[in-house]
C-alpha cells in the first residue's frame, strides 16, 4: 500500500470520533483495494460495487471496534471487505449437504502452546505456503483470495470433492504447524 | 500436533475448523454455527486471530481497482440521512458556489442556528417577523424587522464596520431556492429595504436573510460573490 498505516489508523480512530471528513478521506484512500477486494471475490462488477458501498457502511458502523493489536489498518479493513464478501457468497450458495463438518465437542481444554501472536511474524506464511505442495498452496490461496468453495476448488483441480476437502484439511493442519513453529 | 487420543483428535479438529472458517470454506449454517462457537470459546477465538493475522499477509495480493464513481455519494446518503429540520439549508448551503467563497473567508456561518427555524410552520396571522443575522468568524450583526402593511424589511447594524472598496449586499433565500439580491445595505445607518415581489409573496418564518461582501455597487452577478458574512432566519415571536 501506498498509504502510511498510521495514517489509515489515524483516519480509522477519526472515523469512530464521528468525523465525516476523516471517513471520505479514509474511503478516498482505500475504496481501490477494497473494490479490489469485493471485485475479485464476487467476480461481478455491478455485485462489487453494490458490496463495496456495504463495506464502507460497516466501516463507518463499526470503527470503534477496530483495535490496533497486531492487525494492520488496511488488514482490517480488507477483512471487513473480504467477509461481506464472502457473507454474500455463502447467501447465494447451496448448502453443501454431502459435507459432513457437523461435530460434537465435549470439551476444550486450554491450549498451553498457544502464544500470543506478534505482528512480525505475519510474513512467515509465505515460507509456510511454499512448504506445502503446489497444488494446496493453490488451493489455500484460492479460498483466501478469490473466496472459492470446496466445490469451486475440487472442479478446479480436477479431484473428487471429498478428496479435496481431505487434502485440505490435511494441508491447513500442516500450515498451522508451521505457522506457529 | 500429532498429539495422540480423543482430545488431541478434537483440538486437531477444531483447529481445522477455525482455519476453515478463516478461509471462508464453511456454507452459512456451519459459517454460523462455528462464528458463535468462536465467540464463546477464547481459545478458538485466538486460533482465528492467528489464523487472520498470518493470512492477511496475503492482502497485498489483491489488486488495486478504482471504485466506480458515486459510491461514496450513496454511502453518505444512507449514513447521513438528511433530517426534517436541516434538509432545506443544508440543500442550500451545499448547492451555492458562495459557500466554498465563505469557506474561503475562513468565516463559518453557523448554519445549525439559521436552521433551526426552518421547519415548515403554519401561516402566520400576523406580521411579526424578525430575524438576527451574524455569523462566526465576522463582526457584522444586523437585525431585521419585516414590516407586512409597508412590504418593506427594516434592518439596523448593530456592529460591523464599512469595508473599503466593498459593499455590504441583502439577500433573501427562500427554501431551496437561488438568492435573491435585495439591494446594497449600509452598516452605518438604519434602512428600509424594498422587498422584490418575488421576495414578498414567499417571505415568511424560515425565510433566511444573508449579507454578503460584494465588489462595490453590489454583486456584478446577480448571486452572490464574496463571503456571508452575516445569516439569519427569520422567526416569529
Amino acid at each position: 500500500m501506498p498509504q502510511s498505516t498510521a495514517d489509515i489508523a489515524d483516519l480509522i480512530a477519526r472515523t469512530a470520533l464521528r468525523d465525516r471528513a476523516a471517513f471520505r478521506d479514509l474511503y478516498q484512500r482505500t475504496s481501490a483495494k477494497l473494490f479490489g477486494v469485493t471485485l475479485r471475490i464476487l467476480r461481478d462488477r455491478a455485485e462489487a460495487e453494490e458490496a463495496l458501498q456495504e463495506v464502507y457502511v460497516k466501516i463507518w458502523q463499526r470503527a470503534d471496534r477496530y483495535a490496533a493489536g497486531g492487525y494492520s489498518p488496511i488488514s482490517w479493513l480488507v477483512a471487513v471487505a473480504r467477509n461481506h464478501a464472502l457473507d454474500v457468497l455463502r447467501a447465494r450458495r447451496p448448502v453443501a449437504e454431502d459435507i459432513d463438518v457437523a461435530m460434537e465437542i465435549a470439551d476444550l481444554s486450554p491450549d498451553p502452546e498457544e502464544a500470543a501472536v506478534g505482528a512480525g511474524e505475519r510474513a512467515r506464511i509465505d515460507a509456510c505456503l511454499g512448504e506445502l505442495e503446489g497444488d494446496k498452496a493453490e488451493a489455500v490461496r484460492g479460498a483466501y483470495l478469490d473466496g472459492f468453495s470446496y466445490d469451486e476448488l475440487a472442479a478446479r483441480h480436477n479431484v473428487p470433492l471429498n478428496t479435496m476437502r481431505t487434502w485440505l484439511r490435511r494441508s491447513l493442519l500442516k500450515l498451522r504447524e508451521c505457522l506457529s513453529a | 500436533m500429532s498429539t495422540e487420543g480423543e482430545q488431541g483428535g478434537r483440538d486437531e479438529e477444531d483447529r481445522v475448523l477455525v482455519a476453515e472458517f478463516a478461509l471462508g470454506l464453511l456454507d452459512a449454517a456451519e459459517h454460523e454455527r462455528v462464528g458463535r462457537r468462536i465467540a464463546a470459546e477464547p481459545l478458538l477465538a485466538r486460533e482465528l486471530t492467528l489464523w487472520r493475522l498470518r493470512l492477511s499477509s496475503l492482502d497485498r495480493e489483491f489488486a488495486e481497482t478504482p471504485a466506480p464513481a458515486g459510491v461514496l455519494d450513496r454511502v453518505e446518503a444512507r449514513l447521513f440521512p438528511p433530517s426534517a429540520a436541516t434538509a432545506a439549508p443544508a440543500g442550500f448551503w451545499n448547492s451555492l458556489r458562495f459557500w466554498r467563497g465563505l469557506a474561503a473567508a475562513g468565516l463559518a456561518v453557523a448554519v445549525i442556528a439559521v436552521g433551526v427555524d426552518l421547519v415548515p410552520r403554519p401561516p402566520l396571522t400576523g406580521p411579526e417577523l424578525v430575524a438576527a443575522l451574524e455569523a462566526q468568524g465576522s463582526d457584522v450583526k444586523l437585525i431585521a424587522f419585516y414590516d407586512k402593511t409597508a412590504g418593506t424589511i427594516r434592518i439596523a447594524a448593530l456592529s460591523g464596520d464599512a469595508v473599503p472598496n466593498k459593499d455590504f449586499e441583502l439577500w433573501a433565500i427562500e427554501g431551496k431556492n437561488a438568492p435573491v439580491s435585495m439591494g446594497v445595505i449600509a452598516l452605518n445607518a438604519k434602512a428600509n429595504v424594498n422587498m422584490p415581489a418575488t421576495v414578498k409573496q414567499g417571505f415568511g418564518a424560515g425565510t433566511v436573510l444573508a449579507v454578503s461582501l460584494e465588489p462595490k455597487g453590489g454583486s456584478p452577478t446577480g448571486a452572490p460573490t464574496g463571503p456571508i458574512v452575516a445569516a439569519g432566519a427569520a422567526t416569529a415571536i
